[in-house]
Parts: structure tokens; C-alpha cells; sequence
């Protein structure tokens, strides 16, 4: 078996708005459209995942709270319908994925051998989340590629950033491992969103865009900060800022995937393609790339 | 008044899934005592306020007459499965969403089939109401509100169910202490995760059962910060505005650990 490599991260915001902007029949509720922007960027990411050929989709989600442990879904098929519990009104999914468990599995053991408390999720009647749903639709929207899905362990928030950060970063690592050993040609999505500040009310309807813009200039001058250092491949630069980044953004990269996927990635210093940047109810999302197949630090399919 | 019994309760699910556990099932059996005390009055609605459902934009409640299905924990999902089936108020539901704009908060209904109902709220309808005998009223935790807008929620969620001529249960559903285990441990062994929080959570439960609802709100915030209590405590704040911030004294029917955060069934007199 050849090794496996890691041969793309994507930082792949989850807003369920995206979804039901699209339309798709998975989804129950219909809109006239909406954030056009961001679903366009997808759209350019879609292509990349068709070049890339990967054979797993690994995503970690901030929506799959944990507190003992980082968790990773291990049934090979999970199905049902996934109601946003904060936005049931535009997002009511019926999923259908296939897990890669014996890649979700190494990725646990390899956690635990770092002093990571893991676990297996192994129960079928599991409803995955929605965060682990809108970011693998959006980039991949035929749902032929096995995935991974892994939980948010709540330590950033329990913990200090920095400490919670440190658990994600060895995550990271030990993700990196397994995929190595398993022979995969593996892409990682970072499930998060930029500067998290929102408005406190929906407009009516929701995809009305007069009404979306950033909810504060503070948070929005953060975002274009730190796109333009991952623009210009200041990877280290960026996460040195990452902690005032998240105080002062209230940033969802505290949830620890963007960290997760860059330790998996093994930090390369390389400028992200921006598939485009957007608002969603005043939250800050950007669909980025790193491509390490054009970067030479990876193997073409 | 129309509330003719209160309670405070843990939403963790273990005393639910694992209560051949000693530590887990002393809190079941505490469970069931506060299930029969409620039977024992027979309300007509259970209102339950549960710090697990999360909220942001709205203040949430379910509105869907009968709501069914099998929920698995987050985070306890090797423990099986928590079936549930709730048969919701939807008149009193309806009357407290059209008032609640008079303390500047924005009511919505949820009327939407496999809606992720909540493991606290199931916990709880599970323990006390196991033959659905009751209705219910069910609402989130929307976190950007603080005590005292959770507070004027449960006032007016008592005040409804008066006009409408409800005799309600109103139940906080959420933990005390919030140091929990982050590692494996044995289950047998759970305890309180150290003597601070376990010294809190005793005085605020002293305070209770002697009457001090005064303070017990004065502490709140200090309790909330030092034992980090479970969304700073709020689900106490919606029962003690169901009660008009008055109650004789408490009951204590069980106390003890969840994975080493804090949990207790209380039951106010009224």
C-alpha cells in the first residue's frame, strides 16, 4: 500500500443558509436563492474536489459538541433527516453518508496515542449535525466520497483558548498519521466560521440580502486581516494572531477545526486560493483553499 | 397560582441510561421521587425550560401537538437511545409566544417533524411523566439572554397558564456545578470534581431548601462564575420567575455527581 497523504484543506464554513439558498431536494424548505456569493465559491471549490480525486472527506464540526473526548462518527451508513436545531425554518436535511470507519478509527487510536482522550461513535440512530452536513453538501454535494466526521471537543471553550487550541493541534497530528498510514488520499475541511458576531433577528425572508451585510466593521476588518495573511501564505503569522483573532472577533476557529486541519497539514507556509468571502446573518465566511497537490507538497490523483 | 409544583432537575442523561450505576442511579431514584410528587398533584402542563436547548436568534418553543422520536446523545451515544414522546400544550405554548415581546423578547414556535428535541428535556418528561399524563410547554435557552430575561420568561410563562386556567409543574432542567470529567473514569467512581464546586453547590442547596430564595439570586451570579454552574444557572432563574421569586422551603431528593459536574433534584414547595 502507498502512503497516504493529506492533499488538500479547505476552510469550508457551515452556514445552513447556504443549503437552502441552493435548493437541493435534500432539503425540505425552498427559498428564491440567497448568498450567492459564498455558493459560488463552493462552486469553484466543487472543481477542485473533482480534480483532487480524494478518497475520503474529513470535516470537523463545531456543531458536534463534545466534553469527554474528541468523537468521530464510526457507523458506515447514517441516514435520516437532520432539523437545524437553531434554524429549523430553512434547514431540514434528509442525509445519506457513508462513513470511512476504518480511517475514523485509526484517526482515534492515533489520538489516543498522543494522550487525546478518543471515542468511537457507534450508534446508528445517530442524527449527524447540521454543521457536518451543509460543509460536506457544499463541497461535494453528490455525497459519493466516504467521510470522516469529527467532533468539536468543547476544551477551547473549557479551557483556555490556547490550551483548548493545543488539544486540536495534536488532533491535527494524529489525524495526519492515520491518513498516512491508511493509503488515502485524504482533503480536510475546516467546518468554521470567521467573525462570528450576528444579528439577533432573521429578516423576513430569510434570504431577503438586502438586509445581510457584516454585522460590525471591527469583526469584518478582521476577516480581510486574516484572509490577506492566508492569501499570502503567512500561516504561522496568522495563528500567532489567532487567539486576539478569536477575543476580538468572537472567531468560530476557536472551535479548533481550522487549527485541527493546518496541524494536519503539517502548517505549510503556502498561500490559500479565496474562493470568495460572505456574510451570513452578519457572520463573517470565507471558502478557502490550500492545494497541496499544486504546491508540490502532495501527489496528483 | 397556577403553579402547583416546581422542580429543579440534572439533564444529563446518565441517571436515564446507566442507573444501575450507584452514583447515577441515587439521582434516577431522586428522579422518580419528584415524579411522583408531581403526580401526586396532577397538573395539567408540564413547562420545562432547558439550559441543552441551545438558541440564538429567538426565544424557541415547541408548538407541534405531539412531538415523537428517538434522540441519541451528543456526547453519551454508547449509552443507547432516549425515546420520547411529548404531547405539547400548544394553547398555553401559543399565549406565552404573543406575550413575550412585553419583556422585549421574540417568541417563535417550532412545528417541525424530527426537530432534535433536546436530552434534557427528554430526561425529564421521561422521569416525570413517564405515561405522558401530562401536556407540556417546552422552551430553549437562548444564550445571549442573561437571569433576569429568564427570569421574566418564567414569570410570564405562569402568568399565561393563570389566564388560561392551567394548573402547571414548571421544571428548570440543567446542572449545578460544571467541572466535568474530561477523561475516561470509572463510573462507579464519579464523584463531584473537586471540594469547591461540591461546597457550592451544598450552600446554594442549603439556601434552597431553607427558603432563602433572596439569596440564592444574590449569589447566583458568584455561584455561576466560581463552580461554573451550567449556563450561569439560568434554568433556576425561569422557575424562580414562575414562582414570583417566592417559595417556602425545598426538598432535596437527591444530589450527586454527573461525570464529575454537580446535579440535584429539587423540589420547591409552593
Amino acid at each position: 500500500m502507498s502512503k497516504g497523504e493529506i492533499v488538500a484543506g479547505f476552510l469550508a464554513p457551515h452556514p445552513p443558509h447556504l443549503v437552502f439558498g441552493e435548493n437541493p431536494p435534500q432539503n425540505e424548505p425552498r427559498s428564491q436563492g440567497g448568498w450567492e456569493q459564498l455558493r459560488w465559491a463552493y462552486e469553484r471549490a466543487r472543481q477542485s474536489i473533482d480534480e483532487l480525486k480524494p478518497d475520503v472527506l474529513m470535516v470537523h464540526s463545531p456543531h458536534w459538541i463534545t466534553q469527554q473526548g474528541h468523537h468521530f462518527l464510526g457507523v458506515k451508513d447514517l441516514g435520516g433527516k437532520s432539523v437545524d436545531p437553531i434554524f429549523p425554518n430553512i434547514f431540514r436535511y434528509q442525509f445519506d453518508l457513508e462513513v470511512d470507519v476504518e480511517l475514523a478509527e485509526a484517526c482515534a487510536a492515533e489520538g489516543a496515542k498522543v494522550g487525546l482522550t478518543t471515542k468511537m461513535m457507534r450508534n446508528p440512530n445517530f442524527r449527524v449535525d447540521y454543521g457536518t452536513i451543509t460543509t460536506l453538501h457544499m463541497i461535494r454535494p453528490q455525497w459519493d466520497i466516504p467521510v470522516v466526521g469529527i467532533s468539536a471537543n468543547n476544551s477551547p471553550y473549557y479551557l483556555s483558548t490556547e490550551e483548548g487550541l493545543g488539544e486540536m493541534d495534536l488532533l491535527g497530528k494524529a489525524t495526519r498519521a492515520a491518513v498516512e498510514a491508511s493509503g488515502r488520499r485524504a482533503v480536510v475541511l475546516a467546518s468554521n466560521t470567521l467573525c462570528h458576531y450576528h444579528f439577533s433577528r432573521e429578516p423576513e425572508p430569510p434570504e431577503d440580502m438586502s438586509q445581510e451585510h457584516p454585522q460590525n466593521m471591527a469583526g469584518y476588518l478582521w476577516d480581510m486581516r486574516m484572509i490577506e495573511l492566508w492569501r499570502a501564505g503567512k500561516i504561522k503569522e496568522s495563528f500567532d494572531l489567532l487567539p486576539q483573532f478569536i477575543e476580538e472577533a468572537f472567531a468560530e476557529v476557536k472551535s479548533g477545526a481550522f487549527t485541527w486541519m493546518f496541524a494536519a497539514m503539517n502548517y505549510p507556509e503556502l498561500a490559500g486560493e479565496l474562493h470568495g468571502y460572505g456574510t451570513v446573518i452578519g457572520t463573517g465566511n470565507a471558502v478557502m483553499e490550500w492545494n497541496l497537490v499544486k504546491a508540490g507538497l502532495a501527489q496528483a490523483a | 397560582m397556577s403553579v402547583v409544583c416546581a422542580f429543579l432537575l440534572p439533564g444529563s442523561p446518565l441517571p436515564y441510561v446507566q442507573r444501575d450505576n450507584p452514583p447515577w442511579g441515587a439521582l434516577a431514584s431522586a428522579m422518580q421521587k419528584a415524579g411522583s410528587a408531581l403526580a401526586s398533584v396532577k397538573p395539567d402542563t408540564i413547562v420545562v425550560y432547558s439550559t441543552q436547548w441551545i438558541a440564538v436568534l429567538d426565544q424557541l418553543w415547541l408548538n407541534r401537538p405531539q412531538v415523537s422520536g428517538v434522540h441519541v446523545d451528543e456526547n453519551w451515544h454508547e449509552y443507547g437511545d432516549l425515546p420520547f414522546n411529548l404531547r405539547i400544550d400548544t394553547e398555553l405554548t401559543n399565549a406565552i409566544v404573543a406575550v413575550t415581546h412585553e419583556v422585549d423578547i421574540r417568541s417563535k414556535g417550532v412545528d417541525y417533524d424530527a426537530f432534535p428535541v433536546d436530552t434534557g428535556t427528554i430526561v425529564a418528561a421521561n422521569f416525570l411523566d413517564s405515561q405522558g399524563d401530562c401536556a407540556m410547554a417546552v422552551t430553549s435557552n437562548n444564550v445571549y439572554h442573561n437571569w433576569d430575561m429568564t427570569y421574566q420568561l418564567g414569570r410570564l410563562a405562569s402568568a399565561q397558564a393563570d389566564k388560561l386556567g392551567r394548573r402547571i409543574a414548571v421544571v428548570g432542567v440543567g446542572g449545578l456545578s460544571g467541572s466535568a470529567f474530561r477523561h475516561t473514569i470509572e463510573i462507579a467512581d464519579d464523584h463531584i470534581a473537586n471540594d469547591i464546586d461540591d461546597d457550592w453547590n451544598k450552600r446554594i442547596l442549603a439556601l434552597m431548601e431553607a427558603g432563602a430564595a433572596d439569596e440564592v439570586v444574590q449569589l447566583a451570579p458568584q455561584y455561576a462564575a466560581e463552580a461554573k454552574v451550567d449556563m450561569g444557572f439560568k434554568h433556576c432563574a425561569f422557575v424562580f420567575g414562575a414562582l414570583g421569586g417566592q417559595f417556602s422551603s425545598a426538598t432535596v431528593h437527591g444530589y450527586g455527581p454527573l461525570y464529575g459536574a454537580g446535579g440535584a433534584v429539587v423540589e420547591f414547595s409552593v
